[in-house]
């Protein structure tokens, strides 16, 4: 075990991982302020603004291949607080702040200010929780103590509830309080872990628990209830009884949110959580029975998604199934044998199926939306003729689904091909079943929606309203994103390891 | 644009013709990349493909005229198009697999082009089985991927390191059930018969004659046929010649053209997949050009015998002499009419082949084969045009022609190319006999079969498919069932429960250490 | 049986009656009571290692008091939430139930 408690120095730079938190909380401020007519207009400046301190900080971690750090007030940990960039938060940080930025663009339709109208409710809503959400997902991916990702992850509950609700309607109220309860159940879990983690080390900050974690009981409870907190939090089967209402009642922008971003801070908290925090203390069984979840998600979630008659249930299904894929790097980050340990290829092959999932499901709700848009109603069985009325959002859908499905040289593709090495160098391939088997059920509805959507109308088409051309541009600018990953992501794929120790982890077994 | 589908691959024709070197084209950044290459057997399908992708492509613009969804069509073509030559020019498996999604895609594009019901359900069971066939190939990818030693991805290395590596068995026989899907070895042959009946008929052309080889250049690649892996290669002859007697067989019951030409795929493909299961038998590197050779004969006959369908069905009985000559010429070429390429490529496989049961058999499939190109050419009668004096429009004609002309001269050039005494001399006269007793062994079957047996059974197109339709209505009780489990795990007080009990589970499981 | 011992016990007892009525009790209203005690149960807990420091001659730990005080902030917060939301379904519906799976989850006709 290293030997070092040299506590950590603000780094040059440093204060910008503060810019990243501080950008959506004045914009928030600002709106409240200024009123729901503005908000948009504030957004707007902001959400881009917030994406240019993403990507410097991207780029200083990446060339300078150190951690960026700011140690909030001068107060060393313990009693202070840190905020850390490695490579694992610039990557992800980037990721969602180009998503919510195009989000951002596609809402402008449904949540733009028009001149001359009555102030509503809903804008307001929708600009400040995107802000705050871009600004509680930038804190899960820098904060540097268990309990301020706590307040993170609450802040993040709470800006993703009212955008399920945002139309008011009774099923999307039902929707948004069952999801409302089981997050804080799970949150809750998650409080009681960190209690117990204080109680047993007397700091929460993850560098010192890291040198000072050992395997003792307290522990290990406190690691169980936090990370089955979260389960309920991600919505990992069977724990996901509150998304697909949720996430296919809400209008297409806020979906796209809810099920590109928000599933992943609490994902990334599990992340931080195995292999920050505690590295080496999660057991083989137990890192056999997360991926046995996982699997579980991907064939049911799957099949059900093929049984769905609803567009935006199908994709919210689906959903379910590519969480599942994200909790199979534990068991083959964390195999039994440590000769083959391929932690980093299964940490990245997990991480880019985070960032391309984003991408791809984003376009995909898009699409759905202005599917929906257009004709009222969005029964798959009577999408009859819609490819031909809408060309640009359907091929945005289907492209989304290649990313899914994982055909080159999609991001889906190489976090497959991550995954996959990695099942092989472990020698699990009871995995690779699992993985393989995913992607021909996601063929499968994927070729049923476009399909129907190629075919005949049953009856003569006539589109409700008229879908900008820069909502589709939107959406495929997502879609071909996530085409692209595959290949963007040859070049910086190592910041990734950035701030990562070398070896695998002190084995404390 | 579809007018110009014929320019597209006049590039790639032009790489065969003169690129000398076969120096990699490497593209991307230093630490993963695309590598291209040039190697024999890829510049040999390479040529030939692209010349049916050229005349196939000036028959689509004709053939399009005033339909629906011609740009579709010509998306779909294009990606088809470049699937399949990046397939024959990629040298790495990243490149491989890419371009073979690519073709995947945009074949399957070009089989529901029609939009009818048909056409759908082929194109589902050509997708459904293609991303199959896929999935098997990336596992046996990425296991070569570990293989090999450092972070290369080259196929080279890859089938280098194979007869070493210590899930040979698993990798060859991952990567036999996937190209042996794409190619339609028996049983994955179902979409055959459906996918080209389905597809337009220039589409038809190019999958039955070029897509279809990216499974041969895959298994050429791939297998390590200078190594004896006498199991493996067993088992692939064995398949492939049961699916070379198998396609005649179902294919005899046939009526309509284009379902005999792809029972008659199935057969030639499973030939020549026999041959290269025979060169792994005897650890005998030549049986790849053989079956190279091979297949670029394949690649013209068939396409011409595709885009004769379409001629033939706009020409009135009184010029239908003259347009059915060429065609039965080709067609009996297939089955080693001397003279032909067809004869040519029969003694180019002679040797591979060997002397035991596999000739026997081969030279059953050649009688076989006359014999379904026969009753190809008798259904091809029946969809003549009603009009007496109706003539194919000349945009259809010449492509169709040009390319049957190729079919005959390229594999001479091909054949003169080769160095003198390496193959025996195709006009003596003990191997033009070889080459004719078994086609006039099928012609006189022919004639006896048409005249006294009245009635073939019926089979329907995709014979076995049938049993896989019925598993398909099976599925849906099964998918509800999971629904249904699934349902009921969304009550709260079960998720509440599950919950806890996940709580419990992960914490024994961790504390079991 | 010290003080800090009686204080873990009551926080697990209420944890275990607030976990209990969570997921059993079948009214919204319910649900968000059991959660607020389930709440006090965490919080207790932090009182009692806030406390446990003390034994080592500190006058109690600051850093868990700050914790509790952010986190009982945060539950108010989620309960207010909750209570509106549930406050606009009885308005909507004239009850307010969250068991029955009526939402958009099910197959068919509900349209988003």
């Amino acid at each position: 075990m290293p030997a070092t408690t040299v506590p950590d120095a603000t780094t040059a730079d440093g204060a910008l991982l503060v810019l990243a938190i501080v950008l959506p909380v004045v914009g928030i401020l600002l709106s409240f302020v200024l009123g729901g007519r503005c908000a948009e207009r504030i957004a707007g400046v902001l959400l881009p603004a917030g994406l240019g301190v993403a990507c410097i900080v991207f780029l200083k971690v990446w060339q300078g291949g150190e951690p960026l750090i700011y140690t909030v007030g001068g107060w060393q940990p313990p009693l202070g607080i840190t905020l850390r960039a490695d490579g694992l938060s610039v990557a992800m940080m980037v990721a969602m702040a180009i998503v919510i930025c195009l989000i951002g663009v596609f809402a402008h339709a449904n949540f733009g200010s028009r001149a001359a109208s009555i102030e509503t409710r809903a804008p307001l809503v929708f600009w400040v929780m995107l802000m705050a959400i871009s600004g509680a997902m930038n804190m899960i991916f820098i904060g540097g103590d268990l309990f301020t990702l706590y307040v993170a992850l609450e802040l993040l509950t709470f800006a993703a509830v009212p955008l399920v609700c945002l139309d008011g309607r009774a099923e999307t109220l039902q929707a948004a309080l069952r999801y409302l309860l089981f997050a804080l159940l799970g949150s809750i879990l998650y409080l009681i872990g960190t209690a117990l983690l204080y109680g047993s080390y007397g700091t929460l900050d993850i560098v010192l628990m890291s040198q000072r974690v050992h395997l003792e009981p307290a522990t290990l409870a406190a690691a169980t209830l936090m990370t089955v907190g979260l389960f309920a939090k991600t919505a990992l089967f069977p724990l996901h009884l509150w998304l697909p209402p949720a996430h296919a009642g809400a209008p297409a922008a806020a979906s796209a949110v809810l099920s590109a971003v928000v599933v992943k801070g609490s994902f990334f908290l599990i992340v931080r959580l195995w292999f920050d925090v505690m590295p080496g203390l999660l057991s083989v069984a137990a890192s056999q029975l997360i991926g046995v979840l996982g699997a579980s998600a991907i064939i049911c979630g799957n099949i059900v998604a093929l049984r769905q008659k609803r567009l935006k249930l199908l994709i919210a299904y689906s959903t379910v199934a590519q969480i599942g894929y994200l909790f199979l790097m534990f068991p083959l980050a964390f195999s039994a044998d440590p000769l083959h340990l391929q932690y980093g290829d299964a940490l990245t092959g997990g991480m880019l199926q985070a960032i391309s999932h984003a991408t791809a499901k984003a376009a995909m709700f898009m699409a759905a939306g202005l599917v929906y848009a257009a004709l009222g109603h969005d029964q798959i069985s009577e999408l009859g003729g819609i490819a031909r009325a809408l060309p640009m959002t359907m091929f945005a859908f289907g492209l989304g689904g290649l990313c899914l499905i994982g055909l080159p040289p999609t991001g889906g593709f190489l976090a497959k091909w991550l995954l996959l090495e990695a099942t092989i160098a472990t020698g699990q391939w009871w995995w690779a079943i699992v993985i393989t088997a995913g992607g021909l059920l996601t063929s499968a509805y994927i070729f049923i929606v476009l399909s129907r959507a190629m075919g005949p109308p049953s009856a003569p088409l006539t589109l409700h309203a008229a879908v900008p051309k820069y909502q589709e541009v939107a959406a495929l600018g997502l879609a071909l994103l996530s085409v692209m990953l595959g290949l963007v992501a040859l070049g910086p794929i190592d910041v990734l390891q950035v701030g990562r120790p070398e070896a695998p982890m002190v084995q404390l077994r | 644009m579809p007018a110009y589908l014929a320019f597209a691959p006049i590039p790639a024709f032009a790489a065969v013709l003169f690129v000398s070197d076969d120096s990699p084209l490497v593209v991307g950044p230093a630490r993963l990349h695309l590598t291209f290459a040039l190697d024999l057997p890829g510049a040999l399908l390479l040529g030939v493909a692209a010349l049916l992708w050229i005349t196939a492509g000036a028959y689509a613009s004709p053939y399009l005229q005033g339909r629906p969804n011609r740009g579709r069509f010509a998306v779909c073509w294009l990606t088809a198009l470049t699937g399949c030559i990046g397939v024959f020019l990629a040298a790495d498996m990243v490149s491989f697999y890419l371009f073979l999604a690519m073709l995947t895609l945009g074949a399957c594009g070009l089989i529901i082009q029609h939009e009818t019901a048909d056409a759908w359900r082929a194109g589902a069971l050509y997708i459904g089985l293609g991303l199959l066939a896929e999935t098997l190939l990336l596992i046996a990818f990425v296991l070569l991927a570990m293989d090999i030693p450092g972070d290369g991805l080259l196929i080279g290395d890859a089938a280098a390191a194979l007869p070493t590596s210590p899930h040979r068995d698993l990798i060859v026989g991952l990567l036999i059930a996937g190209f042996g899907m794409k190619a339609g070895l028996v049983p994955f042959h179902v979409w055959m018969p459906r996918a080209y009946a389905a597809a337009p008929t220039p589409a038809a052309a190019v999958l039955s004659g070029a897509a279809v080889k990216a499974s041969i250049l895959g298994m050429i690649r791939f297998l390590p046929l200078d190594t004896a892996l006498p199991h493996a290669g067993t088992l692939l002859a064995a398949a492939g010649l049961f699916a070379a007697l198998y396609g005649v067989v179902i294919g005899m019951t046939q009526r309509r053209p284009k379902i005999v030409l792809a029972y008659s795929s199935v057969s030639q493909m499973g030939f020549i997949v026999a041959v290269i299961g025979m060169g792994m038998i005897a650890g005998d590197g030549r049986a790849a050009l053989a079956a190279i050779f091979y297949s670029a004969n394949h690649v013209l006959v068939k396409g011409a015998l595709f885009l004769s369908i379409g001629v033939i069905a706009a020409t009135g009985r009184r010029y239908l002499w003259p347009m059915l000559l060429p065609v039965a010429i080709i067609a009996v070429g297939l089955g080693g009419l001397p003279l032909t390429g067809g004869a040519l490529a029969k003694i180019v496989v002679d040797g591979p082949l060997g002397d035991g049961a596999a000739n026997t058999v081969a030279t059953l499939s050649a009688v076989g084969t006359t014999l379904l190109m026969l009753q190809f050419v008798r259904g091809l009668v029946t969809t003549v045009s009603t009009d007496q004096e109706a003539t194919a429009a000349p945009s259809l004609f010449w492509p169709w022609l040009s390319t049957a002309v190729a079919s005959l001269i390229v594999p001479w050039a091909l054949f003169l190319a080769v160095p003198e005494g390496m193959l025996p001399n195709p006009l003596a006269p003990e191997l033009l006999w070889k080459a004719l007793f078994p086609v006039l062994l099928g012609a006189i079957l022919a004639a006896v079969l048409w005249r006294w047996v009245r009635r073939l059974p019926h089979i329907p197109e995709g014979d076995i498919v049938v049993v896989l339709d019925r598993c398909v209505k099976i599925a849906p009780a099964w998918g509800k069932t999971v629904e249904q489990a699934e349902g009921m795990l969304r009550q709260w007080h079960v998720a509440g429960i599950s919950l806890l009990a996940l709580t419990l589970a992960l914490g024994a499981a961790l504390l079991a250490q | 049986m010290n003080a800090a011992t009686l204080f873990g016990l009551c926080g697990a007892a209420l944890v275990g009656i607030g976990l209990y009525g969570l997921i059993t009790n079948p009214e919204p209203l319910r649900k968000i009571l059991a959660f607020n005690l389930l709440g006090s149960g965490v919080f207790l807990l932090f009182g009692m290692i806030a406390r446990r420091a003390a034994a080592a001659g500190l006058g109690g730990d600051p850093v868990p008091q700050a914790m509790v005080i952010t986190a009982i902030v945060v539950a108010f917060a989620a309960t207010a939430m909750a209570v509106a939301l549930v406050q606009r379904l009885a308005d909507e519906t004239g009850q307010a139930s969250i068991s029955s799976d009526s939402s958009g989850a099910v197959n068919g006709e509900g349209k988003s």
